[in-house]
């Protein structure tokens, strides 16, 4: 076994930068875990947008209960009344809608003058629509209560709006059943997975390729008491082995954030559709291995090809979010097809027939994308043995 | 000596193939892929009409104002008329966001909470709300009835005007192409760290070779520093014609200022590149790694990875702000884009030009007047 072990003696010497891809994947990994809470969708919650409100009036009692109703409709974020700290703010969405009050408006409502109150958004946003519909209710009720019952008093006046704002129509929530919270976290975690199984494995896979293509050291090699058979036998060893470990390290920290969740069928199928995946992307690797002539050509393809194919496939951003040219381009990845089923697999709530299918037929085609790879790799070693 | 140094450098950072890519290529790849992942971000919170069914039946004909409102409120919803069992199916499809049932009262039937379905639930609110109006009033004003509340109700005043923040949109994508721009400037410290392997004698034999050379070491340092941000500058502004041309990235019409902080950009990336090439003693690799750590760490403060990290040093650590290059190079652009007012994107460019010089007077003290007693 001189050559599976010498295999490992490279990629021993390789660790660091390595290391460095595994590192990112588990930071990634933790703070996924610790800041991405999806929401419960058990009981129907109105979704409240982030707003400032700005008060340039007197305290009166019915900019208060304006202000009262949107802290009960939508969250209110205290910001300084700065230019540029508004500005910043609704640039990075800390609110995404700024509402002041001018001076004098308590006064115009009550005598039933024109009044307009300035708002800054997100353009175009529906947040921006949802608010206008909250903003503009709470004025017209409070306006047809001057226009029919003048002489009202402030008091008397906002404590009819609140009544009647505070009357609500029923909603029903149909649940498509009940959705662990695991499903959706752990799809994450194998989506960024891709990531780094890609850039570690064209990484190791390519440091001992190119030692054992150096053209002195092949010849040597070729020249030693062994059958080529079994050298070749043993590089496919090595490979395979290499892949499994860094597969069961990426995936070993899954088993302590989700527990006994991953031995569930969601959990299994997870593990299973990153196994394949694993294969396709040694394949790649082995590709890539067999063409790369230098150490920093090596690391440029790494990061090009596992940053490239992330980004498009759905890794970084959503595969709702890209556009449909996109990952027109993306599905010639087997990254893509992982992405879809991982997605499918977090979303499914029970599996039957329909998902079972789609999701077999990703893992099919990833594995597809491998032994394509696999035999183009091979017919080009072959012929550069005839060549030299 | 100056000139014949300056464009033999040119020609040794031009060849140097690794060096281009990571410097020149490896941005303009990464702005495109940005670029595509990043296409339907900002359009996704743009709001769209919301798909509403609402369920026929014996309760709906009897109350015509409320199909009067729902038909009157096509600026909000696409509402089509079905049975219940089709509004179910459409539900599970999501092809519409919930549907509306009359039932003795107003119900709203969805499968999620968002922001569409609490918008169709504000809208019932509204109508439930309006009848409860009216019927306080007519309690306390029978009056009204007659003074067309009815009417007074259903014709609605707009309260708001829109005011916008900046005459560019708000839009948050145009942050990670700026701070990329950032990364890239600071990449340049690539070129700074070639330059200073290249002129000291225990560093490089070429660096041995000059130091024999009976030339003040001084001028040959300076013309391969401008050799290095001449080359750093040419990439910057194909990059930026690249942003600007092919991937339409907005960064504002002050041409000028713009060119400006590309300047003050590539002078703090190469003499960074320079100050840690001379500061750090040992190999190559260990100066390489500390400038790709410490880049990708200033990039990360300054929003590549998320835009709200930036939000989050300005507010909660703005002194980590003015002590990032990075963020100083992002924020300059940001505040052309986005302020009216050019305070903010002054002082970063004179917080620029001053590590400019802090980076360059460490590496002039560091690498003058060095002997060696033996190579």
């Amino acid at each position: 076994m001189q050559v599976y072990k010498a295999f490992f003696k490279v990629i021993q010497k390789n660790r660091g930068q390595i290391l460095i891809y595994l590192v990112v994947f588990m930071v990634l990994a933790l703070l996924l875990t610790n800041t991405y809470n999806p929401p419960q969708n058990t009981d129907f919650s109105k979704v409240k947008v982030n707003i400032a409100f700005i008060n340039d009036d007197a305290d009166s009692l019915l900019v208060d209960g304006l202000k009262t109703y949107l802290g009960e409709n939508a969250n209110l974020v205290d910001l300084p009344d700065e230019p540029q700290k508004l500005q910043d703010a609704l640039f990075f969405r800390e609110v995404e809608y700024i509402l002041r009050v001018p001076a004098g408006f308590t006064e115009a409502m009550l005598s039933g003058q024109d009044v307009q109150l300035e708002k800054t958004t997100v353009p175009d946003s529906t947040s921006n629509i949802y608010m206008d519909l909250l903003i503009n209710k709470y004025l017209n009720t409070a306006q047809t209560y001057t226009t029919y019952m003048p002489g009202l008093s402030q008091a008397d006046l906002t404590q009819y709006v609140d009544k009647d704002l505070a009357e609500q129509s029923e909603v029903t929530m149909i649940s498509n059943g009940s959705h662990s919270a695991n499903a959706e976290k752990s799809g994450y975690y194998f989506n960024y997975l891709s990531y780094s199984m890609f850039a570690i494995l064209i990484l190791g896979v390519c440091s001992v390729m190119l030692v054992f293509n150096n053209t002195d050291l092949k010849r040597r090699n070729l020249c030693s008491p062994i059958r080529s058979a079994n050298m070749n036998l043993q590089m496919i060893l090595g490979n395979l082995s290499f892949a499994i470990l860094t597969w069961l390290v990426l995936i070993s920290a899954s088993f302590i954030m989700y527990g006994s969740f991953m031995f569930t069928t969601t959990g299994l199928l997870l593990l299973l559709n990153s196994f394949v995946f694993t294969l396709a992307a040694l394949s790649i690797s082995y590709l890539i291995g067999n063409i790369v002539k230098s150490r920093g050509a090596m690391s440029a393809v790494a990061n090009v090809f596992a940053l490239g194919t992330s980004f498009i496939s759905g890794v970084f951003v959503p595969q709702e979010l890209l556009g449909d040219n996109v990952l027109t381009i993306a599905s010639f990845t087997p990254t893509y097809w992982y992405i879809k089923a991982n997605n499918e697999i977090a979303a499914a709530v029970s599996y039957n027939a329909d998902n079972l299918q789609s999701i077999f037929t990703s893992m099919v085609l990833v594995l597809a994308f491998g032994v394509a790879v696999l035999g183009v790799t091979l017919v080009l070693i072959k012929q550069r043995r005839v060549e030299a | 000596m100056f000139l014949f140094n300056y464009r033999y450098r040119l020609k040794c950072i031009f060849r140097d193939r690794q060096l281009m890519f990571w410097t020149f290529l490896f941005p303009v790849l990464l702005a495109t892929l940005f670029n595509l992942a990043f296409s339907n971000l900002s359009s996704s919170d743009n709001f769209l009409k919301v798909n509403v069914a609402v369920v026929q039946n014996e309760e709906l004909d009897q109350n015509p104002a409320f199909t009067e409102a729902i038909n009157g409120a096509d600026d909000l919803f696409i509402v089509q008329y079905t049975t219940r069992e089709t509004a179910d199916a459409l539900l599970k499809d999501n092809q519409i966001d919930g549907y509306i049932l009359f039932d003795s009262e107003l119900n709203l039937v969805v499968n999620q909470s968002g922001l569409n379905q609490t918008i169709i639930r504000e809208f019932l609110d509204d109508f439930v709300q309006s009848s409860a109006t009216i019927v306080t009033i007519i309690t306390t004003n029978p009056t009204a009835l007659d003074s067309g509340i009815l009417a007074g109700v259903s014709s609605r005043t707009e309260y708001l005007t829109a005011v916008s923040a900046s005459q560019s949109n708000p839009d948050p994508v145009v942050n990670y192409f700026y701070a990329l721009i950032a990364m890239t400037c600071l990449y340049g410290g690539f070129l700074g760290v070639k330059e200073v392997v290249a002129i000291q004698a225990d560093l490089s034999a070429v660096g041995a070779r000059i130091n024999l050379a009976p030339t003040n070491k001084l001028t040959v340092f300076l013309s391969s520093m401008l050799a290095a941000t001449t080359i750093q500058l040419l990439e910057l502004l194909i990059l930026l014609a690249f942003l600007i041309g092919v991937l339409g990235i907005s960064f504002g019409d002050q041409i000028g200022y713009i060119a400006l902080t590309c300047v003050a950009g590539s002078l703090t990336g190469v003499t960074f590149g320079a100050c840690i090439g001379s500061i750090i003693k040992k190999g190559e690799g260990l100066k390489i790694g500390i400038l790709i750590g410490s880049t990708m760490i200033m990039s990360f403060l300054a929003g590549m990875m998320s835009a709200d990290m930036k939000y989050l040093v300005m507010t909660k650590a703005p002194i980590l702000g003015y002590l990032n290059p990075a963020n100083l190079i992002t924020n300059s652009f940001y505040a052309l884009y986005y302020y009216n007012t050019h305070t903010q994107f002054f002082t970063d460019i004179l917080l620029l030009c001053g590590f400019t010089l802090l980076f360059s007077t460490v590496t002039y003290l560091v690498i003058r007047r060095q002997k060696y007693a033996s190579l």
